[in-house]
């Protein structure tokens, strides 16, 4: 088809591949703008998450956290961040992370919550300090759906970056936005294209990252777990 | 850069209540078309799902490809998938739609499956046993066993829709979205402050309208 | 005791009660009028609005079923429209516009007549055409803070090239491609700036890139309402990159019956350039709606509101 033809020609063209406006610039910008709001979000979210989750404390505020992240429109955070820190990437990683931490409060909590408390038990009655007894008994059970929260986090992050195209952001959303302006289709395909495979990556890799992480012994048992992880889509 | 400069921008207050008062017909007509992009959605996803879902859970070999195309469609940011739809189906209601409907079916998919799994063997049996065909034992059996998880899909569902619609702005459309969209093209706060508070506050409003007829049709089951 | 058939008669209803309401959304078609349906695009910029909603407002008081689609996009999303049909008509700029459908070809001039002349002659086997030019006119113009042109001395385009390396230009994603703005800088004027930020067409992201210093120079238009407020100063274009750019209708030959070309015409004889200014000045600075203030202008003008 003529569509495709024209993408591939797109691809084929070494200019592409070079410059401010090249794909590897722009991958760049894209994987490190996601990169850093996941880990700030992260840094707040996991050790929330896994505290409530430990004592059991502020349940439904932990779950009803996704769903006040779902509520949020990606598209009206961008913009009032913008008007608030003018343009650039604070407000890019602010709003990013914004809707990163939902998911990732929600998943580990659900996590440290789904630890059979037999397990816990056994743990104390063995000697675990209560420190101890968390990092050493209750994360590691808790890694898959502490991953998975991280895993959802992260696709939606590289989703919404693209939208950071809108005030003036770069990545792959620079292509799609441009594209729309100019009316060359073959870019905003090639962007299209590109964001997909990169959201798609974002996802499979981590999922591989979670498999790696999770103690053999679990992974047999967890499986459905982590299927259970919230659903987030905010971009 | 000195003073004086940007005096408008500046000193604009988040809300013009005055400009808010003339306008409330801009808010009702995006409100109108946000939800009715939302409905659309949510039913069309509701009539693949159930039916997709009876499959999935019935048959492995209908349950994991249709997680995996649907899983792959729900992980493509919204705004890529409408860019790969415009040359054929081009800056229309149908672009925003099938990717608005494609994101809700796989969410409200895997809970019609989880709904249906969940339903305890010893039920199918007694069921089977009191002589109901399969169909009836699925209509008036399984399916109202695993209304909850199908609820708490749709609510999902909903909200997450809600919020996707904003984004349908860029192709032309976006209900509220076209409200925020103005407020970044004429750097005017109030049009963008009142759509992205209504879009959250209809998130909640939905959420809530759908978890009381949960708690009306299922009064047996606690709102998941 | 069996509550089955109560939640499936609720959940019946709840389906009826979603259809009703989807139904019931879509905006119920008007009554067709005598004179025809005409769908008129504007520009997404705030102009682009006034533009639309002054010659679509008069058509609509002369008979006509006017549909507005406002901010539909730039020049490179409405074109196509109006070539497939999608809509009949919106208000574009002459040189801008022949620049378009001449592929670049540089043919535009300062004089407004030859330049819409020659836009005709390459609409007609499209099946388009274009109107009467207007007085009133709004030119893609470059324009720097006040400190800026203080610093390097600054009052016309051709002053940019020995700091033009040192500099970013800002303009919407578009302007690269465009052969009134970086192409056309780049080879008319000699400038090569230091980087080039994709922001928008003459919109808030510009005025925020000026503000924080983000860019030097940025395309603006020339009948904005509000540069001088913004303590922006425009560079004179004395090389006469920016050709004739006077408003001028373009509409689908199947609408344009004489009695609509008439009513154009008629609203293109007498807007004027300080019109422009003064209404864009309204939208922009005061926040009133493009569609009031053009009413005003109407009744103004006298067009039988």
């Amino acid at each position: 088809m003529a569509a495709i033809e024209s993408l591939i020609k797109w691809f084929a063209d070494p200019s592409h591949w070079s410059g401010p406006d090249g794909i590897p610039t722009r991958l760049l910008e894209h994987i490190q703008i996601s990169a850093e709001s996941v880990a700030i979000g992260a840094l707040i979210a996991l050790p929330i998450g896994i505290v409530l989750g430990h004592y059991g404390r502020m349940g439904n505020l932990a779950i009803n956290l996704s769903n006040v992240g779902r509520a949020l429109p990606s598209f009206g955070i961008l913009v009032i961040a913008f008007q608030i820190f003018g343009l650039g990437d604070l407000p890019i990683i602010l709003s990013l992370t914004a809707l990163a931490i939902p998911p990732m409060v929600t998943n580990s909590y659900v996590g440290l919550r789904e630890v059979d408390p037999d397990i816990k038990d056994a743990a104390r009655g063995m000697g675990y300090r209560a420190l101890a007894q968390l990092l050493r008994v209750e994360l590691p059970l808790a890694i898959p759906l502490v991953m998975a929260g991280i895993r959802t986090s992260a696709v939606q992050v590289v989703a919404t970056a693209t939208l950071a195209a809108l005030i003036a952001g770069g990545g792959f959303g620079r292509y799609i936005i441009d594209g729309l302006a100019q009316f060359d289709y073959s870019k905003l395909f090639a962007g299209a294209v590109l964001v997909a495979l990169l959201a798609l990556a974002t996802e499979v890799s981590l999922a591989g990252l979670e498999r790696l992480l999770t103690p053999p012994g679990i992974r047999l048992v967890k499986v459905a777990a982590a299927s259970r992880a919230t659903t987030f889509k905010t971009a | 850069m000195g003073t004086g400069l940007f005096l408008q921008a500046q000193e604009q207050p988040w809300i013009l209540w005055d400009w808010l008062f003339t306008h409330v017909s801009r808010f009702t007509d995006a409100l109108q078309q946000h939800i009715q992009l939302t409905l659309v959605a949510v039913a069309l996803a509701l009539v693949i799902s159930i039916p997709l879902g009876v499959a999935a859970h019935r048959w492995r070999a209908v349950r994991n490809p249709a997680y995996v195309v649907f899983g792959i469609f729900y992980t493509i940011p919204s705004i890529a998938l409408f860019a790969l739809l415009i040359p054929y189906t081009g800056l229309s209601a149908t672009t925003a739609e099938i990717g608005l409907v494609g994101y809700a079916v796989l969410i409200i998919l895997r809970n019609v499956v989880v709904g249906l799994d969940s339903v305890p063997p010893d039920v199918v049996d007694a069921a089977d046993g009191m002589g109901y065909r399969p169909i009836a034992r699925l209509l008036r059996v399984e399916l109202p066993l695993a209304l909850p998880a199908i609820f708490a899909g749709v609510r999902i569902a909903t909200v997450t829709t809600i919020g996707l619609v904003t984004i349908t702005a860029v192709i032309g459309l976006g209900g509220l979205g076209q409200l925020i969209l103005q407020g970044l093209v004429d750097n005017f706060r109030t049009p963008l402050v009142v759509a992205t508070v209504l879009s959250i506050a209809l998130a909640f409003v939905a959420d809530l309208f759908l978890f009381g007829v949960q708690r009306l049709a299922l009064p047996w089951s606690r709102g998941v | 005791m069996n509550r089955k058939p109560y939640s499936g008669r609720l959940l019946a209803g709840l389906a009826a009660i979603m259809f009703a309401a989807v139904a019931c959304g879509s905006t119920s078609t008007p009554a067709a009028t005598s004179k025809g349906n005409i769908t008129i695009a504007g520009f997404a910029f705030s102009e682009g609005s006034v533009l639309a909603e002054l010659y679509g407002q008069a058509l609509q008081h002369a008979g006509y079923n006017v549909t507005f689609k406002l901010n539909l996009g730039s020049r490179e999303v409405v074109a196509p429209a109006i070539k497939s049909g999608q809509i009949d008509l919106y208000i574009g700029y002459a040189a801008t516009d022949l620049e378009y459908y001449n592929k670049g070809a540089g043919e535009a001039t300062g004089d407004a007549t030859a330049t819409t002349a020659k836009l005709n002659s390459h609409l007609q086997s499209i099946s388009l055409v274009a109107l009467t030019p207007s007085a009133a006119v709004d030119q893609n113009a470059f324009a720097v803070t006040k400190a800026t042109q203080q610093k390097y001395s600054l009052a016309k385009l051709s002053d940019l090239q020995p700091v033009a390396g040192q500099l970013v230009l800002g303009a919407g994603p578009e302007c690269p491609t465009r052969p009134y703005c970086l192409p056309g800088l780049m080879s008319l004027y000699g400038l090569h700036f230091k980087s080039f930020k994709a922001l928008d067409t003459d919109g808030s992201l510009t005025r925020a890139a000026f503000k924080s210093g983000q860019i030097d120079v940025g395309l603006v238009f020339s009948s904005d309402g509000d540069l001088n407020q913004l303590g922006l100063v425009v560079l004179q274009d004395d090389k006469h990159l920016e050709a004739a750019d006077n408003v001028v209708p373009i509409l689908r030959q199947a609408v344009a019956s004489d009695d609509a070309k008439n009513v154009l015409n008629e609203i293109s004889a007498k807007l004027t350039t300080a019109d422009l200014v003064q209404m864009n000045a309204q939208v922009q600075l005061l926040h009133q709606d493009a569609d009031a203030v053009t009413k005003v202008w109407l009744q103004q003008h006298n067009f039988g509101m």
